[in-house]
């Protein structure tokens, strides 16, 4: 796999996010910018600027006409992806964690802090996708987290549901329209951060990283787990590879956390994971500090990483990646033929 | 006796796969019906490929 640095960011990577087509890749950073990359070479499309604190999250509508950001300065954020120019800000009273459009793009949730006098929230607004468009002001769903704080949350297939992922370890499952609490799970160790939540190309299932150092794979419809992937340090990221059956996983002790070099060697990875038969097949090293988050191409052809050292590192898969296959897939791809 | 042992373990490990990817299938197939059912449509990214084959430019 060859590797494409991709350097114009001066502080840690929070998310990195592809567009559907795959052509177009946004990250963002606690250097308060939001730069636009092409996914084919690397090369610097675009930055957006305006907000006035880290950003901790964004992502781009499925037509890439509407981009959205959260961040340290309580607001949302609506970008237009082709000019740059900011549409509109949702103002909160606490920091933004995570936005993410619905699987048609009409609606955007944003998951607000827990702070002193705020609870957690969920808030989700309808969204026209069009840059000429009045946006709404009010949001049309507002869901109270109680329990626990959410960390991560995103829409499932056919926007029924809104899959929370929390403080606890535990996922939430909430009715995507009215908000009701439907089911709730605790899949990760007690106490033990959900750091990042992704689904599966028809958003059916989806994958937790914890810092508990496991990943899940949690069917969206019964919160059962289905799969959990192992690994020997906290993890931050967690990602589903569409084309083949595989799950990449990005983590790494943040340096104050550790007392000796030898602990920080060799745990800047992306490893990745079969996706069925839960074994680890591989590493790619390369950053210099933890992987805070780690995306894969829709398309399958290419993955990214944005690391906590300030980098985004794009690796295209090469032939190997694809024709990698475990004797029984082999048996059952000639049994179908 | 060694290899024998072997071998015993390799096979089971290879039957452990086979189930895990047949139980796999299984319920994959199971959530394509209930989608079904439900009348929701997931566009994948064999969808769009399906689709980008069919425009000639």
């Amino acid at each position: 796999m060859r590797p494409i640095l991709l350097s114009g960011h001066t502080r840690a990577l929070t998310q990195v996010k592809y567009s559907k087509d795959g052509d177009i890749i946004f990250s963002v950073s606690k250097d308060q910018i939001i730069c636009a990359w092409y996914a084919a070479n690397g090369e610097r499309l675009g930055t957006y600027h305006g907000h006035q604190g880290a950003l901790w999250t964004v992502d781009v509508d499925p037509t890439t006409t509407l981009l959205a950001s959260g961040a340290a300065d309580n607001t949302i954020r609506l970008w237009d992806v082709k000019t740059g120019k900011l549409l509109k800000t949702w103002d909160f009273g606490t920091a933004i964690k995570r936005v993410e459009f619905s699987p048609d793009g009409t609606q955007l949730l944003g998951v607000t802090e827990r702070r002193q006098g705020h609870l957690s929230t969920i808030v989700v607004y309808d969204i026209v996708l069009d840059v000429e468009a009045e946006q709404a002001d009010e949001h049309s769903l507002r869901i109270v987290c109680e329990d626990s704080k959410a960390t991560v949350a995103g829409f499932s297939y056919g926007s029924k549901y809104i899959i929370s992922g929390h403080e606890d370890g535990s996922v939430t499952q909430w009715d995507a329209k009215t908000g009701e609490l439907l089911d709730s799970a605790q899949i990760q160790e007690d106490d033990m951060q959900i750091t990042d939540l992704q689904w599966s190309s028809d958003r059916t299932y989806f994958i937790t990283a914890s810092k508990d150092k496991t990943a899940k794979l949690v069917a969206a419809n019964d919160l059962r787990v289905l799969k959990t992937y192992v690994a020997d340090t906290p993890l931050n990221s967690a990602a589903i590879t569409p084309v083949k059956d595989y799950v990449i996983l990005g983590g790494g002790q943040a340096a104050m956390d550790v007392t000796t070099t030898s602990a920080r060697q060799g745990k800047f990875e992306a490893r990745f994971y079969h996706k069925i038969f839960e074994e680890e097949i591989g590493r790619v090293r390369g950053h210099f500090g933890p992987l805070n988050y780690v995306a894969v191409d829709p398309q399958g052809k290419s993955y990214a990483s944005g690391g906590e050292d300030g980098y985004v590192r794009l690796h295209h898969f090469d032939r190997g990646y694809f024709d990698f296959l475990y004797e029984v897939e082999r048996e059952a791809e000639q049994a179908n033929l | 006796q060694d290899f024998n042992k072997k071998n015993l373990a390799n096979r089971a490990v290879v039957e452990h796969r086979r189930r895990l990817l047949q139980e796999w299938r299984a319920w994959r197939e199971q959530v394509a019906e209930e989608l079904e059912e439900e009348g929701v449509e997931v566009p994948t990214y064999e969808d769009k490929d399906a689709a980008q084959g069919e425009t000639i430019e």
